[in-house]
């Protein structure tokens, strides 16, 4: 392309200087690096992880034993309302982001995503309305109508406290930070993939996100629809959900599940794509039938949209429409059931090493195999009468999202941690994570599908001693067990945490290729440079980095596959060719003003409409620099912009 | 992390832009995200237009949609908005030849377009409420006003954004310069008119 | 699965004696693996062999999985081929769970359709609201071959006659509840503005307990209920009872006291059918004013039922009521309908409620807290009564059967 000059304004407003802080905090606030911005997700999902793993605890000792008091009726509702809201929004989600930010850019060979500056403010946005919503804990006491919301129940009259309110307000904001970020990352994949990176070669768990941003781009709109109606409904007094006036509640749980159906798949598939990243690694050959992967992901992202009334077997439906999602459900598994399989023909005449990555895969494929075949016992509709609203489900979801999303996430962990701060978690603590972990996961949630079979249902704050039977199904033993499991998970989560922290203190540092990786991200310094790779690498095949290591020699025994190159010999001959001018765009001030507006907005719709004019001015303020600040500004240590409407972004015209 | 100096990456060459590799897609980035945008809008109209249908009828003993619309009225400034579309066209033409004098001038006609619209809804809305039928009366008139209010604010940012576009080009000093920009605009304007299409006819034409 | 064989061995070993155990012991009440009536029993059998199939293939899976692990760990052979997959075998994977959920997904649908069947010869109405089910039988509608002479209004238990094909109606009167009876169905969602169908049948007389499932608010946890089964004759026996006119108590008579207590505290809320005050007049409750669902338990016949308040505490000692629980059908009805007895009467429960019903039952009672609802409670309040006033309701309510 013609490499023409183009006018840059040289300060942005007339009034501030561009941010240039290298180090120090305001090198991280006022970012726009993906891998900056990756990290801080990361960090503050964690954060969130804790909390939301305290109020499971606080959940399960409640539990521990009949008419127990641990925990007030209101308190009770309060916290599986939020343990379950902070886990889905605030941990897997962003935890998932985070991944996605910081690897996917590497992972098809880019320099950055493509709109770093929304990039920033999806995070900031992530980050104000996760905190927003748990301010609601200070303020009168949290949401307190579960994760589900279902009117009528959710209506000021039954729930006169604020609690809702922030909840809504909340994920109104969350929303639209994974809206932003999924558009983002949509034309990132699709438009800035390096030379030869054609579709079939990209990393599965690029694939994955990359179908869960798809999903994320059509099923928020829905839950937003949900949202403003139920806020319009609770701050403005619409009539939406007034049963008295006519509304049928069926209406929010069709728009609320038309969301968390594929919500579901928005939090297990990452996971899956990190697996399907470590499986491989580990057992030294590609993933099997990678075409079949791809296909059944985009498969179960399509399915996805076809079972969401499955959530509503006993809600009245009538059988046409329960038959129907019945049958749609079971196809679901179909897809699903490839994976596994796939899975473990990859493990299948390898040369396996269990390294703590590849051990929490495993655990995935062991765990969501019980998670999922759980799961077509109540796609059965019949038998979901029975299941639904029981402890059952409960166990059959943990054993998804803990068993396989959150397992997935901490292969992740281990996997990447040497790219990304330079330094391997100390594998001996990493087995310790892994099985407390594991048999936390089993102690804790194989006993709930005992309990629901045995008629114990969800979101009751006590079970009383009568209803408990004897012997081996004896509720209150099962109840204990499962307590004691989630302090066994606990500490897992706790191995990991010392982990981190003996980590960051211990000097030596990894291996350029701990693992003796396949794919791009490996292809560069650890951790990697400000802008990823010193020349944009040319793709040749899927996993390129292993081909370019790797190369069939003949022996006198036949031809073998032989390490030809190191790694670092990979990465010389990179470096040999880097591009003489790399330009990365400059950090702003914007997003982070942008994004605290809304939040303000938010407390101003709930207490003062004054502070929503306030926050409404935040907002246009931010937009305002936002749109007058080229993304790559002259008086920054960056070089001005040269080419003619590369700077440009979807927000530099509105 | 803190290790790694800003001042390292040097440069000429841009890698955000569509340009980049040679944008894999043929569309530039900025397009491509607003389709995608777009996409996602159509969801959330299609939410806000199902509630709508689900509940028009349910208006008690109240003003139900048969007697409250003015047809006529909302006929013209339907009429209104779609020739906005037709002068939105002209002006992303006359961006593309980066004749930046029509270009503003088309524009600023298609936001005055789009502000009689904006204000006839206004009209619409009072004259509503003067009949009684406010935004808490009933179902109908929740989802009623929710649905075209959320139309109204598209049309609304529309408008400004048509409007900011005007007062940037004006200090355009490369011609032609903001030319993708305009064309994005198009993008959401097209997409507004059309959502107002099917508004106009499943909620004042086809009977309840 | 990553446990050495020796030691799987021995957890099979447990596994089994546990099950083993299970046989002799006494599951809990609401296990849905022991149906107690034809529409349980048709879930049941579908899901029965769901669960064995989904177990083998869980075992199929960690085999393989196991075997894998222990086969091809690295004992320093050579990298392997790069294999990107096998499409045959692939294809053959994909058609094979194709195949046994088309299998289990044939008799779904048509269980599905014969669960919604309406071929009944016995309708009830059940309506919830926070935090109790109300149930009520029309006047004039037949119910297993006994006529219902007047309307009848109850909570708590709902009582049918056994081996019949019984149709509930359910709807709810605030939020969203779920009827759940599991030993004789699934669970149908009780939904403000819509009216459900749920097929109930018992074979056998006896006691069977259910749970509210779907989320209702603060006190979702305690609103139980419990689906009675009786012969025909003692169902003729209870509906007999139930519509007989009122009895006063006898002047003079510490209930007679009560009746007056209850009328000033309790009656604007609770029915008691055929009461009337000092002027001859009849009382009737309007729970509409004070309640926000409207609505309040008719207490008629309070003690003919074993436990109140959603169920939820007994109105048994705990000695009788296991007695009841553990009746063999044939003496369950006979036990059921003596109802609460002097010697049985677990007074504790209900002088405590009388007293302060919040303190037992978490509702929302307290005037700061009710918010938009115009000064209605949720739930009975605290009516600030002296032990005496307590005494008199209790003495009344005890000639309540």
């Amino acid at each position: 392309m013609a490499l023409i000059a183009s006018p840059t304004p040289t300060q942005s407003l007339g009034v501030f200087r561009r941010p240039v802080a290298a180090t120090g905090w305001r090198s991280w606030v006022f970012t726009v690096d993906h891998k900056k911005i990756g990290i801080m997700y990361g960090v503050v999902a964690m954060f969130f992880f804790l909390v939301g793993g305290c109020e499971a605890l606080l959940i399960r000792l409640q539990l521990a034993a009949p008419d127990n008091t641990v925990l007030s009726a209101g308190l009770y509702n309060e916290m599986f309302t939020m343990h379950a809201t902070t886990m889905v929004f605030l941990f897997v989600m962003p935890m998932a982001a985070a991944f996605a930010n910081y690897f996917l850019p590497l992972q098809v060979g880019a320099r950055d995503v493509a709109f770093p500056r929304l990039n920033a403010l999806s995070f900031w946005l992530f980050l104000f309305g996760g905190v927003f919503l748990n301010t609601s804990w200070f303020l009168g006491g949290a949401a307190d109508g579960g994760w589900f919301m279902y009117s009528p129940n959710s209506s000021r009259l039954f729930s006169p406290s604020h609690g809702i309110d922030f909840w809504v307000l909340g994920l109104q904001i969350i929303g639209i930070a994974s809206l932003v970020s999924s558009i983002n990352l949509i034309v990132t994949v699709l438009n800035m993939r390096a030379p030869g990176m054609k579709l079939m070669n990209m990393p599965v768990f690029t694939w994955m996100v990359l179908v869960v941003q798809f999903l994320l781009l059509f099923a928020l709109p829905v839950i937003t629809v949900a949202l403003f109606l139920l806020s319009f409904q609770r701050n403005f007094g619409a009539a939406f959900f007034d049963v008295d006036k006519g509304a049928d509640p069926l209406l929010w749980q069709h728009l609320f599940w038309i969301f968390g159906h594929p919500e579901v798949y928005i939090i297990i598939l990452p996971s899956f794509g990190i697996i399907s990243e470590v499986l491989p690694t580990f057992a030294r050959k590609p993933l099997f039938g990678y075409k079949f992967v791809v296909f059944s992901g985009a498969a179960i992202g399509f399915v996805g949209w076809g079972v969401w009334a499955h959530h509503m077997f006993a809600s009245g439906l009538g059988p046409v429409s329960v038959a129907v999602f019945s049958v749609a459900t079971m196809l679901i598994a179909i897809p699903t059931g490839v994976k596994i399989c796939n899975w473990t023909l990859t493990l299948w005449g390898g040369k396996l090493w269990f390294s703590t990555a590849m051990m929490f895969a495993i655990g995935v494929i062991v765990l969501f195999t019980i998670g999922g075949l759980s799961g077509v016992t109540h796609a059965v509709a019949p038998a979901d009468t029975q299941q639904t609203d029981t402890y059952h489900i409960v166990g059959h979801f943990h054993y998804v999202i803990v068993g396989g999303a959150v397992m997935g996430l901490f292969a992740g962990f281990y996997y990447w941690w040497p790219k990304v701060f330079g330094k391997l978690l100390n594998e001996r603590l990493g087995k310790w994570n892994f099985w407390l972990m594991f048999f936390g996961v089993n102690l804790t949630f194989a006993p709930m599908h005992i309990l629901g079979m045995q008629g114990q249902p969800r979101r009751m704050v006590v079970w009383p001693e009568k209803l408990t039977g004897e012997g081996f199904f004896n509720l209150q033993f099962w109840n204990q067990i499962a307590t004691v499991g989630s302090f066994l998970i606990a500490s897992g989560v706790f191995m990991f945490l010392v982990n981190v922290v003996v980590t960051a203190k211990k000097a030596e540092k990894a291996p350029l290729d701990p693992w003796d990786a396949r794919t791009l991200e490996w292809m560069t310094a650890s951790p990697p440079k400000e802008h990823n790779f010193d020349t944009i690498p040319t793709v040749h095949s899927l996993d390129e980095f292993f081909h370019r290591k790797y190369e069939e020699v003949d022996t006198d025994k036949g031809p073998r596959l032989v390490k030809v190159r190191s790694a670092e010999e990979v990465l010389a001959a990179e470096e040999a060719k880097a591009d003489a001018h790399i330009h990365l765009p400059s950090p702003s001030y914007w997003p982070i003003v942008l994004a605290f507006g809304l939040p303000v907005i938010a407390y101003g719709v709930i207490y003062n409409l004054l502070l929503s004019v306030v926050g409404a001015a935040i907002l246009l303020l931010g937009i305002f620099g936002w749109v007058l600040e080229p993304s790559v500004a002259e008086d920054s240590d960056y070089d001005p912009p040269t080419g003619e409407s590369e700077t440009k972004e979807l927000s530099s015209v509105g | 992390m803190a290790d790694i100096a800003v001042h390292e990456s040097v440069t000429s060459h841009d890698d955000h832009g569509p340009a980049a590799h040679g944008s894999i897609t043929g569309i530039s980035n900025n397009k491509l995200a607003m389709w995608l945008f777009l996409g996602s809008e159509c969801l959330l109209f299609g939410g806000l237009i199902s509630t709508y249908m689900l509940y028009r009828g349910r208006h008690g003993s109240g003003v139900g949609p048969a007697q409250l619309f003015d047809i006529p009225l909302t006929s013209v400034s339907s009429f209104v908005l779609l020739m906005s579309s037709l002068t939105m066209v002209l002006a992303v033409n006359a961006a593309k030849r980066k004749d930046d004098r029509n270009t503003n001038l088309w524009l600023a006609v298609t936001g005055l377009l789009g502000a009689l619209f904006v204000g006839a809804q206004v009209y619409e809305f009072t004259a509503f409420y003067h009949e009684g039928v406010g935004f808490t009366t009933s179902l109908f008139s929740s989802s009623f006003f929710t649905l075209t209010g959320f139309h109204g604010v598209h049309v609304s940012i529309g408008v400004i954004m048509l409007l900011a576009m005007v007062a940037i080009i004006s200090r355009n000093k490369v011609a032609g310069d903001k030319a993708e920009a305009v064309e994005m605009i198009g993008l959401y304007w097209h997409f507004v008119d059309v959502v107002w299409v099917v508004i106009f006819t499943l909620v004042y034409l086809i009977p309840a | 699965m990553f446990v050495k064989p020796s030691r799987r061995r021995r957890v099979a070993a447990a596994a089994a004696l546990g099950l083993l155990l299970a046989g002799c012991a006494k599951n809990a009440p609401q296990d849905t693996f022991d149906p107690a009536g034809s529409n349980a029993r048709s879930i049941d059998d579908l899901q029965r062999p769901v669960f064995y199939v989904a177990g083998v293939v869980g075992i199929i899976v960690f085999a393989v999985v196991g075997y894998a692990i222990w086969k091809f760990k690295d004992r320093g052979q050579d990298i392997p081929e790069q294999s990107h997959g096998n499409p045959k075998l692939e294809i053959a994977l994909t058609i094979l769970p194709a195949i046994i959920l088309a299998a289990i997904c044939v008799p779904t649908v048509s269980q599905v359709f014969s669960l919604d069947k309406k071929d009944n010869n016995c309708v009830i109405n059940v309506t919830g609201q926070q935090w109790w089910w109300e149930y009520d039988y029309a006047k004039g509608s037949e119910c297993g071959g006994v006529v219902i002479p007047e309307s009848i209004v109850t909570s708590a238990e709902l009582v049918i006659p056994a081996n019949t094909d019984v149709l509930l109606r359910i709807t709810s009167r605030d939020v969203i509840h779920s009827f759940w009876i599991p030993r004789l169905n699934g669970k149908r969602d009780a939904v403000p503005g819509r009216l459900h169908t749920l097929r109930l049948q018992a074979d056998q007389p006896g006691l069977y307990t259910g749970q509210c499932t779907e989320f209702c608010g603060l006190s979702h946890a305690r609103m139980r209920q419990a689906a009675i089964a009786l012969n025909t004759a003692d169902f003729q026996t209870w509906v007999t009872n139930q519509t007989e006119a009122y009895t006063a108590p006898e002047a003079g008579t510490a209930a007679a006291v009560g009746q007056s207590t209850f009328i000033a505290q309790c009656s604007r809320c609770h029915q008691v059918n055929g009461l009337q005050d000092g002027d001859g007049k009849p009382v009737l409750a309007e729970p509409d004013l004070y309640v926000l669902s409207g609505a309040a338990p008719n207490l008629t016949n309070l003690l003919t039922r074993t436990a109140f308040a959603g169920w939820t505490f007994d109105l048994l000692t705990d000695e009788c009521r296991d007695t009841l629980w553990n009746a063999p059908p044939d003496e369950f009805g006979a036990l059921y309908l003596k109802g609460v007895t002097a010697e049985c009467f677990n007074e504790a429960n209900l002088r405590e409620w009388i007293r302060n019903a919040p303190a037992m039952k978490p509702m929302y009672t307290d005037p700061k807290n009710l918010g938009s609802t115009g000064g209605k409670t949720r739930g009975m309040p605290a009516l600030g009564l002296t032990e005496a006033q307590i005494d008199e309701i209790i003495a009344y309510l005890l000639e309540r059967k």
